[in-house]
């Protein structure tokens, strides 16, 4: 933190940024809602609990990794990592988690703050159970996020300049940012099976607002909770084969 | 019973890198060209490199460009894998990196800055000791120990971006040292630097290690740094060692001349001397070089004549002769491209 608010106005800048992404987002809800009155099932309480699920997952994320991830191709292409390896910690924990994008945290308290607007308006009742399923689910959506920008940044190893991760980062919240139902029709089917069963990015937010507002989806829940673990574990070993084949740039 | 000598610190058997380079034609076609027809070759960074180090010795690691001694150090901190050959430091093979040897050990590189570069080193100090889980009490007394080695109390607070070069190379060596590592590998740590602050460097290293008994590898094209704290040297060109022995054997081994210093009575030197070769004359001093062979008849007939107030003997500097073995060594790479 220290390091960011070294340059305050980056940071006061980048926070107004996330406050205007938040405006547009609820402006689209809103429009949405002045049409209809339920999108795929979802009612504008319920949909507003996953607008808020969805912005806590991606501040969490944006906070603790998203900016380490980017970085990592140009710690390896400038040969930086070297300094990262020598220390006697976890090199995956160090590269993950190195620095904290506070610009970014603010999302994560907007976001719980819009799940519990959600949850006043839907008269939600206090369900324990729900809420520790919540917690499981989310941090299961937040675990395969997580796997997910790994796999990619560790490519950089080999690819050195890897300017796709971020596209391909967008690429993955485009698809976790609207409910999953929505791609169940038309052509659209061959995309929900792809991004639900092999890369599960369309059930990091539904799956977990859905245990809160909905109803909890027996497959679909163990699918995000077993997908978690296979996709941190698989990431980690990747990340790992990636570490053997780091050349560290000429000094 | 005669003891048994004791294990090496630092001890690598044939170690051997290659690395896979893409072989890129220049110009825009073949950029495009390149995209499905990519070609490769391969370049052998190190090959079978062995040697041992004891534990408290200052060793010199010298060689050319591109030889292969930053690719050995690196190999040596676990930071790349080798393709193949064995290495154990400290016990530990290092690239299986185990926290332990990590512990134990530092990498300096003089080029690369690991401070953080917009806040105070002190900051980045503090960090290390989260990072390396020093006691708070052994930590403070150890960074005053530095601070003061080093002279740079009034500097630790200052942003790191705002340093001098030399007074950051201090900085870095401070962070390098406050685990108190066992070995120390340094590549390149006076780059860039005045004489005052090399001289400074040189100073702290040298107290360090004989403070601590820590092990010191040092690469440098700095030859005052090696010279004012290696005993040993070893040399390495194009990927093998061509040297491991005391720093004079370094000369005697490669420099194949004496320079011979001649200072005669009067305001010149008599008109004989010019026939014993050619001769830098200035004023009645007179200074020439000489093949090693030549040396004993060649002051034999000077001292037959008289007339000299002193004569002295030296090897050629440290410099000459590495630049001479690195020149060698280039004309021979050049053969060797084509034959």
């Amino acid at each position: 933190m220290a390091s960011e608010l070294a340059f305050r106005w980056n940071f006061l800048m980048k926070i107004a940024l996330e406050l205007l992404w938040l405006v547009i987002l609820l402006t689209f809800y809103k429009t949405l809602f002045a049409k209809t009155s339920i999108i795929s099932g979802w009612t504008e309480g319920e949909y507003l609990f996953f607008v808020g699920c969805y912005y806590t997952l991606e501040g969490v994320i944006e906070s603790l990794f998203l900016e380490n991830a980017t970085e990592f191709a140009e710690l390896i292409r400038k040969g930086d990592l070297d300094f990262y390896l020598l220390k006697p910690v976890d090199e995956q924990f160090l590269v993950s988690f190195r620095k904290f994008d506070w610009s970014t945290a603010p999302k994560i308290l907007i976001g719980g703050g819009l799940m519990g607007i959600a949850l006043f308006q839907l008269d939600w009742v206090f369900d324990p159970l729900k809420v520790v399923g919540f917690v499981f689910l989310f941090s299961g959506g937040v675990a395969l996020s997580y796997g997910f920008l790994l796999a990619l940044a560790s490519t950089s190893v080999w690819l050195v300049r890897n300017q796709s991760l971020l596209e391909l980062w967008w690429l993955f919240t485009t698809l976790m940012r609207y409910p999953r139902e929505i791609y169940q029709s038309g052509w659209a089917w061959s995309l929900w099976v792809f991004f639900s069963l092999v890369v599960p990015a369309m059930l990091v937010v539904s799956i977990p607002s859905e245990i809160m507002v909905r109803s909890l989806d027996p497959f679909w829940s163990f699918w995000v909770i077993a997908s978690s673990l296979l996709v941190l574990w698989a990431s980690r070993r990747f990340f790992q084969l990636a570490i053997r084949s780091y050349r560290s740039a000429s000094s | 019973m005669a003891d048994n000598p004791p294990k090496p610190i630092i001890e690598i058997s044939q170690l051997h890198r290659t690395y896979l380079v893409q072989d890129k034609s220049p110009g825009f076609w073949a950029g495009i060209k390149s995209l499905w027809n990519r070609k490769y070759k391969t370049v052998e960074a190190v090959k079978g490199v062995s040697f041992s180090i004891q534990a408290g010795e200052m060793v010199g690691f010298l060689g050319p460009n591109g030889a292969g001694k930053t690719t050995t150090l690196k190999m040596l901190s676990g930071l790349i894998y080798p393709t193949s050959g064995s290495a154990t430091v400290m016990g530990y093979v290092p690239w299986q990196r185990d926290d332990a040897f990590r512990r134990s050990f530092s990498l300096v590189m003089g080029q690369k800055n690991q401070l953080w570069w917009d806040l105070p080193a002190a900051d980045s100090f503090e960090l290390h000791r989260e990072v390396y889980s020093l006691e708070k009490d052994r930590f403070e007394k150890t960074l005053g120990q530095l601070i003061e080695l080093f002279g740079v109390e009034k500097l630790a607070r200052q942003p790191v971006r705002e340093l001098s070069l030399g007074e950051r190379m201090k900085m870095e060596l401070i962070a390098s040292l406050l685990h108190e590592p066992r070995v120390l590998l340094l590549d390149e740590p006076t780059i860039g630097l005045d004489v005052v602050a090399q001289i400074a460097i040189q100073r702290c290293l040298r107290e360090y290690n004989q403070s601590r008994g820590a092990t010191i590898m040092l690469t440098s094209h700095y030859m005052k740094d090696v010279e004012a704290l290696c005993e040993r040297v070893l040399v390495i060109a194009r990927g093998s060692l061509i040297h491991d022995g005391k720093l004079s054997g370094l000369v005697e081994r490669f420099g194949q001349e004496k320079l011979l210093r001649l200072h005669f009575e009067g305001t010149a030197p008599p008109d004989w001397v010019t026939q014993l070769g050619p001769a830098d004359i200035q004023g009645p001093i007179v200074q020439m070089r000489l093949g090693r062979s030549e040396v004993a008849s060649v002051v034999g007939r000077i001292l037959s004549h008289g007339g000299l107030i002193d004569l002295g003997v030296q090897d050629p500097p440290l410099e000459e002769v590495i630049a001479k073995l690195y020149a060698e060594d280039s004309e021979d790479a050049k053969a060797g491209l084509n034959e």
